[in-house]
């Protein structure tokens, strides 16, 4: 019995077994990919083979993804799938690789812009927007403020050297192996086994343009949610309050620090 | 538009999940990396939030499969977790700064078990603080007068 058998409820098929071609070209894509990193992570020396070498099996790795990518029927919805998607991830690995701190928020924004477009062409219309106005709005501007608070001048040094960036990629690769593994053969099951579940395309996906969406999904939060949402808004208060508090009690023994040491520093 | 969204065979709606959740897992996966690689306590929390935006479009993915709203509450909830993680993380990691003046995670490593060693620095080469590169701009207006004190710009970004 395979071990990720489970994960599909079905038998796993044998054209999408680590040995079979998609599988290998999967396995090629994720080690590319991890070599990529590897190469790519800051270390003190900057160098242009490594470099370009980086950024071309990177590449190589991405065209992996996408050529074992399932067709989604239509080009336009395909283009725009793979649009954003790749926006998405170019910009999250340039998040991770960039050196200065500044550049990876900025990375990261528009690594948010490509993860919203993503969240729409699922037909969740709300959670992309809010996505953009929370995480890029607020929770990214904070990050800056705190960067531009706590940059010291010039580049620093630990922005250049990752630690262990080796054994990081190897540990990613092997962690992405497995759920790309699991992926494809929870996908590949054929259309009978998971019918328990109702894949019907739902209610949701056929009415994802539908006008009262948001509304539905309002319905549904504070309807079976509406303890979690209670706790979620305790939390946030909670948070506010204990922010505020560390960041006062810091201060004052932060005076009292002072205080002491001037008055050791008079007599 | 409408074909764009809403796609109709379940074999398409099986093609829509297997590719938004390898999209998912790549992001999962770089956030991981970055986590466990860089060593700037604010790109480390960067690097967390990308996970959390892999997850997120995991269980986007699967609400749109099976078709209910479980998975859009779920991430309005991520939402809402990550808004207070990065509020009292970020609180923290001034505090730190404060102490140190760095905003390096191996600054803090006595805080090491007693038998693991000591993270060194490899010596970084003298040329690789190159020097800063600012754009030329054709001189307008009167040249302010600036205090030679006091350093106006910082070297890098």
């Amino acid at each position: 019995m395979n071990p990720l058998s489970f994960f599909s409820g079905a038998d796993p098929l044998s054209d999408v077994g680590p040995l079979s071609a998609p599988g290998l070209l999967l396995a090629a894509a994720v080690t590319a990919g991890a070599a990529s990193l590897w190469l790519l992570l800051p270390r003190g020396r900057e160098n242009r083979i490594t470099g370009w070498l980086g950024l071309a099996l990177g590449g190589l790795s991405l065209a992996g993804f996408v050529a074992t990518g399932r067709r989604l029927g239509g080009i336009g919805e395909e283009a725009v799938f793979l649009t954003v998607s790749l926006v998405a991830v170019i910009s999250a690995a340039a998040t991770i690789l960039t050196r200065s701190p500044v550049y990876c928020a900025i990375w990261f924004a528009l690594s948010l812009a490509g993860v919203a477009g993503v969240l729409l062409v699922l037909g969740a219309q709300f959670l992309g927007v809010a996505t953009i106005v929370v995480y890029a709005g607020a929770i990214l501007v904070m990050f800056l403020f705190v960067l531009m608070l706590a940059q010291p001048t010039g580049m620093a040094s630990y922005d250049r050297v990752s630690s262990e960036p080796l054994l990081s990629a190897v540990a990613g690769a092997v962690l992405l192996g497995l759920l790309t593994l699991a992926i494809g053969r929870l996908s590949a099951g054929p259309e009978s086994a998971p019918t328990t579940d109702a894949p019907t395309d739902g209610a949701l996906a056929s009415d994802s343009l539908a006008a009262d969406q948001v509304a539905r999904l309002g319905a549904e939060l504070f309807g079976r949610h509406l303890v979690a949402v209670e706790a979620v808004g305790t939390l946030l208060l909670i948070s506010l309050i204990g922010a505020i508090a560390v960041v006062s009690r810091g201060e004052a023994a932060a005076a009292d620090e002072d205080r002491a040491r001037q008055r050791r520093a008079l007599p | 538009m409408t074909s764009l969204l809403s796609v109709t065979s379940p074999s398409a709606s099986l093609s829509v999940l297997h590719n938004a959740l390898i999209v998912g897992a790549i992001l999962f996966t770089l956030g991981l990396v970055g986590i466990l690689t860089r060593r700037n306590l604010i790109v480390m929390f960067l690097s967390a939030e990308l996970m959390l935006q892999g997850i997120s479009v995991s269980l986007v993915a699967w609400s749109r499969y099976h078709g209910d709203y479980g998975g859009h509450v779920l991430v309005i909830f991520i939402l809402a977790v990550a808004a207070c993680e990065a509020a009292v993380a970020l609180v923290f990691v001034l505090q730190a700064f404060g102490r140190t003046g760095r905003l390096d995670a191996s600054a803090w490593q006595s805080l090491r078990e007693s038998n693991l060693s000591r993270v060194v620095d490899r010596e970084l080469p003298a040329s690789d603080t190159v020097p800063p590169l600012w754009p030329t701009l054709a001189p307008a207006g009167v040249l302010p007068k600036a205090d030679e004190n006091e350093p106006l710009q910082r070297e890098h970004v």
